[in-house]
């Protein structure tokens, strides 16, 4: 037949990664005999027999699902299915379910296998799609096995809290109120000679008190809910989770035969037992009331993160997961540090750098922080700031968040400035221009602002850009000074030489990778207009205001995923192995192919560094 | 030799009929679409034609062909729409002739699926009177008519412009495509129409549930030309 020839075919297979790769003699070979079909949302497309071929979304939303019904991968315009069932006839039963009607490019068997001998990149791109979605499989079916029925085999007793919080019928609303404020909890057993006699809920405080205008002078007799459901400690999790669905109640209280009571289980301790959640993680932050407790919370981020990375989070997404309880623990040690040492003079912000206010902090990322103060202190004042940073990275430390080998901490008095002091610090960093000086500071030009008034912030971060703007040489030298430790491209075939001998070569995914895409984007970030300050942002930003090509943006992005996933993943793997995260990639694991494409992340920051070095360089390095 | 005629003429009309009811994808579909010099067939002359077949329920992306004819006469305004220019009429036009019993050969057999058929119909029947033809009687499917009735029959309120290709494409979700030449026109009236068809009902219909929703027969024919 006759080879394709209409211009909206030929544009989009031009511009869809792989096939954009190829010659268009090669695209001309593998459209022939290619057909469009049109599938039904709903539909589960069969791919056997001749049909058993290369599919492309020319339009649409399309699922790949394990023989089980787990969600392995979704697809959308541009992606590709059916490789599996040509290379390998589908071992593993993957079934295609159509999400939103597609339109989709079915091509020819023959094509398509003869490009897979004729083009390495081609076929590299299509065993990776593979070898990733085969990992996301193995991922689906681990997580779809293992945690729901044990859960809900654990005993009560694990789970329920044993500090009991009880009142007298004669006691007074009002009492109980504020007991309950006092012990933050959102329930009150009323007891009568030590057995239970009735609950008093937060809600019928609300319902039973103020809503009616009752006195807060009533006994609790008057509203509480007498004999509610318990139930005995030698329950279940899952009885607790019946009962209390059927009754349609938060609050079960835990009480032996002769009424007792010996604990209380809220739905609140269900949820938080089903499932270590950010959001709850961070609602404990919120009510522990010294280190201590707030360490023993602390003590599941980890735990929290590896669950996370297993469940397959966009990396970008916990970056912000781990920010966001940084954050919080951060904000709730400021609280307890006003509760020992009172309030503060005046106002002040707290202030975070490098990773923490780029949100990709990972595994065991330390603290860089300072204090903004509104105005000089005089020495008694000065003690109090002291005093209270000292307390919060004191804190932060033995909550898990490890101090800063370089001392760029509140803690330390250099980083403890009002504005102004600020201001001429940037000033400084951005004028001296010497490389080592510039090298020590960059981290200070990722700035956020976790506490306090942001508007002081933005007015330094505002001073330090004109002051950059102003500085010619500042993004020149920068630039150069960030290009000097460059992707490690020969370690590839340095590792296939050595791959055997007793020279086992370790790969730091962060220095030797993120950090560079991270030095990049902050020297365009710098360049813009607008202040961005983590590292896909910075790019995307970038990109729009033209300082930087939008594929060299794109490919940075995408190098600087593949690298965080890659070492979100190490470092779980060598979490779970030593208790001990570790950013080095051990090459032995990786296979050929993901070597092959680690090696093409590598090769897009070396040309994001080129087109730094040319843009604000003048391309002399 | 009267039965004999009404025997074959029975059996041709039964093997139509029991085609008609078996499923939509037993039938190959000629997609067509066609640039004009201007609206009225009596007056204006076709200057290209883009077509694609649909066999087995899909779209054969390589049947697409794209002729322009050479007799048309072009003028300005219609340079402006399509971007046909006069070398391109030289350099890829086909004498008439050829054209035209080319296009009968591949038609024949099929059912040919045009939007907004009064044109496109017309138009056909004005080719078929430029030059002296056999017959050709076909089967025809309108997806401006079915998406007509299928917004009528949801009570949707569509409005003035609203059943042009690209918005009827638009309410499918189908991609749009930026150029308005024919064979675009035509591979954009053939997903329409596989997209209209998987919102048909439950089950599929038949050849003769589409041209109940907008279709019809239609003979074209040079007779009246001697």
């Amino acid at each position: 037949m006759a080879a394709i020839d209409i211009p909206e075919v030929i544009k989009f297979v031009d511009a869809t990664p792989p096939f954009s790769s190829l010659t268009h003699a090669q695209q001309k070979q593998l459209l022939a005999g290619v057909e469009l079909t049109y599938a039904r949302q709903g539909e589960i497309l069969n791919l056997k027999n001749e049909r058993a071929t290369l599919h492309l979304i020319r339009r649409g939303a399309c699922e790949i699902r394990s023989s089980q019904g787990a969600l392995v991968d979704k697809l959308a315009d541009g992606d590709c299915f059916g490789v599996a069932s040509v290379l390998e006839q589908n071992p593993e039963g993957l079934q295609v379910v159509v999400l939103e009607d597609s339109l989709i490019y079915r091509f020819q068997k023959e094509g398509f296998q003869t490009l897979l001998q004729e083009s390495e990149d081609f076929a590299v791109f299509f065993a990776h799609t593979r070898s990733s979605r085969l990992r996301k499989l193995s991922r689906a079916q681990a997580t779809d096995l293992a945690t729901p029925a044990l859960q809900l085999s654990t005993p009560i007793t694990q789970i329920m809290s044993q500090t009991l919080i009880t009142a007298g019928v004669t006691s007074t609303v009002q009492a109980a109120a504020k007991q309950m404020t006092e012990a933050r909890v959102s329930s009150i057993m009323v007891i009568e000679h030590n057995q239970l006699v009735g609950i008093v809920t937060d809600r019928d405080l609300r319902s039973r008190v103020l809503a009616v205008g009752a006195s807060p002078d009533l006994p609790l007799a008057e509203v509480m809910t007498s004999a509610p459901a318990t139930m005995d400690p030698t329950g279940l999790v899952m009885h607790a989770q019946i009962l209390m669905s059927e009754n349609n109640i938060h609050h079960l209280p835990i009480v032996e035969s002769d009424l007792t009571p010996v604990g209380m289980v809220t739905a609140a301790d269900l949820l938080r037992h089903q499932e270590l959640s950010p959001l709850l993680l961070i609602n404990q932050i919120n009510r522990q009331q010294d280190v201590e407790s707030l360490q023993k919370v602390c003590s599941q981020l980890t735990t929290l993160i590896v669950n996370l990375i297993l469940t397959d989070m966009k990396t970008t997404d916990i970056g912000s997961v781990i920010a966001a309880i940084t954050d919080s623990l951060t904000r709730r040690l400021i609280e307890l540090g006003f509760e020992r040492f009172g309030r503060p003079p005046f106002a002040f912000s707290f202030i975070v750098f490098g990773s923490q206010a780029r949100k990709d902090q990972s595994l065991g990322s330390d603290q860089d922080n300072g204090m903004l103060l509104s105005k000089t202190p005089n020495e008694q004042e000065a003690a109090y700031f002291a005093s209270l940073a000292q307390y919060i990275c004191e804190g932060l430390d033995q909550c898990g968040i490890r101090r800063c080998p370089g001392e760029i901490m509140a803690s330390n008095p250099k980083w403890r400035l009002p504005e102004a002091d600020w201001q001429s610090s940037f000033t400084d960093w951005v004028e001296s221009s010497s490389p080592s000086a510039l090298l020590n500071a960059s981290i200070f030009f990722d700035i956020r602002c976790v506490y306090g008034d942001d508007a002081c912030v933005q007015r330094v971060i505002a001073g330090m850009q004109s002051r950059v703007m102003k500085t010619s040489l500042f993004l020149a030298t920068l630039t150069r000074t960030a290009t000097v430790a460059k992707p490690p491209l020969g370690f590839f075939r340095n590792f296939l030489l050595e791959s055997s001998g007793e020279h086992k070569h370790h790969l730091d995914l962060k220095h030797q990778g993120l950090a560079l895409i991270n030095d990049l984007a902050r020297i365009y970030g710098l360049g813009c207009r607008h202040y961005k300050v983590s590292t896909k942002e910075r790019l995307e930003q970038a990109a729009r205001e033209k300082l930087i090509g939008l594929d060299v943006a794109r490919n940075l992005m995408e190098a600087w995923d593949e690298l965080n996933e890659l070492r979100l993943q190490a470092q779980r793997k060598h979490w779970q192995k030593t208790g001990e995260p570790s950013a080095y990639l051990d090459p032995s694991e990786l296979s050929s192919l993901e070597r092959k494409h680690l090696k093409q992340t590598f090769a897009m920051i070396a040309d994001g560094q080129a087109a730094a070095l040319q843009r604000f360089s003048g391309g002399y390095a | 030799m009267l039965v004999n005629r009404m025997v074959r003429a029975f059996d041709t009309w039964q093997a139509r009929r029991s085609e008609q009811s078996r499923s939509w994808q037993e039938s190959t579909y000629f997609v067509l679409d066609m640039e004009t010099t201007g609206l009225d067939p009596k007056q204006h002359q076709v200057i290209s034609l883009g077509w694609v077949l649909i066999e087995r329920g899909v779209i054969q992306l390589d049947t697409a062909q794209h002729l322009l004819l050479d007799s048309a006469q072009i003028d300005d305004s219609s340079v402006g729409i399509h971007m046909i220019t006069d070398t391109d009429v030289l350099e890829q036009g086909r004498r008439h002739a050829s054209v035209l019993r080319y296009l009968r050969q591949i038609m024949k057999d099929k059912v040919l699926v045009v939007h907004y058929s009064p044109l496109e119909l017309g138009f056909l029947k004005m080719l078929w009177q430029t030059q002296p033809m056999p017959d050709l009687a076909i089967d025809w499917v309108d997806t401006m008519q079915i998406e007509r009735r299928r917004c009528e029959r949801a009570q949707t309120v569509i409005q003035e412009g609203g059943y042009r290709l690209g918005a009827c494409r638009d309410r499918y979700g189908l991609p749009d495509y930026p150029s308005h030449d024919a064979l675009t026109d035509a591979l954009a009236t053939a997903e329409l129409l596989l997209a209209q068809i998987a919102h048909y009902s439950r089950q599929e219909p038949s050849l003769q549930d589409l041209k109940k929703l907008g279709g019809g027969h239609i003979r074209l024919s040079s007779k009246t030309i001697a």
